[in-house]
């Protein structure tokens, strides 16, 4: 009886800790690649992610088919020859922000986590501006990725064109998490 | 009691262990849209020689050299390469995401050729709706030339030709498709009466992605009424797609030398194999320009 008690007061504690988290639904995550061929950009604005301020966490997460690219030919090859969207739909990161205060109006932090591409996880750190309006985060930052590290193949003719550094910016605004 | 309490401690403690794992999941669990048409059934708009379920997206604009190379039978000939030489030259347009519309110019065969494609269903990635894709091409031609003599040349009227297709397409692995393609060709005239200006075919068509950028594709065509005047056979075409990316390079070996619907499915005179006269080594460039 006594245990059951417990229980149901830890799930309650839990469920109220869940207020605190923070969620963004139309994340814009961008990435550009240059080289002196050719520089390919595409945009993704359906990016999800939450924040739980308390615990410092935070994890995103990208759809591969909702990168919108200049030319359509471009956003096929994208998803059936280089990131293979039908095997790896997803990328994700879950993260830490190091030094987070939940309070700061502006703060620029290091968020140390891992990041997950074609099913292939590698730990990263990223530098990151966060600012708190009334009920809202809003966080900013950019990262270089190398192909090689996801295992992304590109032909030696089309090795020119296609950067081996990949830069990712993104930017997202949390409102509260209204489960 | 010791499990018990043990139990109750690792209970406890593991929504805190989890914390981490859990934002993820939460975002697994959020409502977002991940149906989806399924993407690249064929590589371009013909698989081999006759056209497959794709269609070009909105504004794009894809400028097509089709060719074909073949020898003339018992000819010890001093050509280079080959003895004949037969090409199309064409321009499809993508209207809208679903309207595809071309035309091109046949040389030296002298055949002007124009035709819609229009997507009527897609395959969606969660296997959701219909399993299968479907697109309705609807392709006219109009021969200048003489080709194989079954029509009749008097007048503008009676060197016509219509070709009618449903494609019918499912990709069944990500290296896999398949199209079966059931069609009609009407002809204006013909000049023997024994020839019906009506044909019913049917086509097959497979695509095998060997890596990303390159697939072997094949095709046959097979016609339920065909030509009684002239001995006909059904079109067939083994080859390989490979993907440069703004270019398609089609390589393939055939039967036939015409690149319209209603000349390669009802008119070819050869059946396949590799004797001189038989023997068709075909060769198409589509180069793809985003408007």
């Amino acid at each position: 009886m006594n245990k059951t008690l417990l229980l149901f007061l830890f799930i309650c504690m839990k469920s109220f800790s869940q207020n605190t988290e923070y969620i963004e639904r139309q994340g814009e995550v961008t990435f550009f690649s240059y080289t002196s061929v050719e520089n390919i950009q595409a945009k993704n604005s359906q990016t999800l992610s939450i924040l739980n301020p308390k615990t410092r966490q935070i994890a995103v997460q990208i759809l591969m088919r909702a990168f919108v690219f200049q030319k359509s030919l471009m956003h096929e090859h994208f998803n059936a020859s280089y990131i293979e969207s039908d095997l790896y739909p997803k990328a994700t990161f879950e993260g830490e922000i190091e030094n987070f205060n939940a309070n700061d109006a502006l703060q620029t932090k290091l968020i140390k986590g891992t990041f997950t591409l074609r099913n292939i996880s590698k730990p990263i750190e990223i530098k990151a501006t966060i600012s708190k309006a009334d009920n809202s985060y809003t966080i900013k930052g950019s990262l270089d990725v190398l192909i090689n590290d996801y295992n992304i193949k590109v032909p030696a003719l089309l090795s020119p064109n296609i950067s081996k550094k990949i830069e990712i910016t993104f930017n997202f605004n949390y409102a509260p998490y209204e489960n | 009691m010791k499990i018990k309490s043990l139990r109750l401690i690792l209970l406890l403690g593991l929504p805190f262990y989890t914390t981490g794992q859990s934002l993820l999941d939460k975002l697994e669990k959020e409502p977002i849209d991940t149906v989806a048409n399924v993407l690249g059934t064929f590589q371009g708009t013909r698989i081999s020689i006759g056209h497959s379920v794709e269609t070009r997206k909105k504004n794009t604009l894809e400028v097509s050299f089709m060719s074909r190379y073949w020898n003339v039978e018992q000819e010890s000939s001093n050509s280079f390469i080959a003895d004949r030489m037969c090409a199309r030259f064409g321009l499809d347009y993508g209207i809208s995401d679903k309207l595809t519309v071309g035309a091109g110019v046949g040389v030296p065969n002298g055949i002007f050729d124009g035709y819609f494609k229009y997507r009527l269903a897609q395959q969606k990635t969660d296997n959701s709706g219909i399993p299968f894709g479907i697109t309705l091409v609807q392709a006219g031609t109009y021969r200048t030339r003489r080709i194989i003599g079954i029509e009749r040349r008097d007048d503008f009227g009676d060197k016509l030709a219509s070709t009618t297709q449903l494609l019918i397409a499912r990709k069944f692995t990500r290296n896999f498709s398949f199209q079966i393609s059931p069609t009609f060709v009407h002809r204006t005239s013909s000049i023997s009466s024994l020839d019906d200006p009506n044909h019913f075919a049917v086509g097959f068509g497979g695509r095998y992605k060997v890596s990303n950028h390159v697939s072997i594709v094949s095709e046959y065509y097979y016609v339920a009424n065909p030509l009684e005047s002239v001995e006909t056979f059904g079109a067939f075409s083994l080859g390989t797609n490979w993907q440069v990316k703004n270019l398609l390079l089609q390589f393939k070996m055939t039967n036939n030398q015409i690149f319209t619907e209603d000349g390669f499915i009802t008119q070819t005179t050869r059946n396949f194999n590799t004797r001189d006269g038989n023997f068709f080594f075909g060769f198409h460039a589509t180069y793809h320009i985003q408007l």
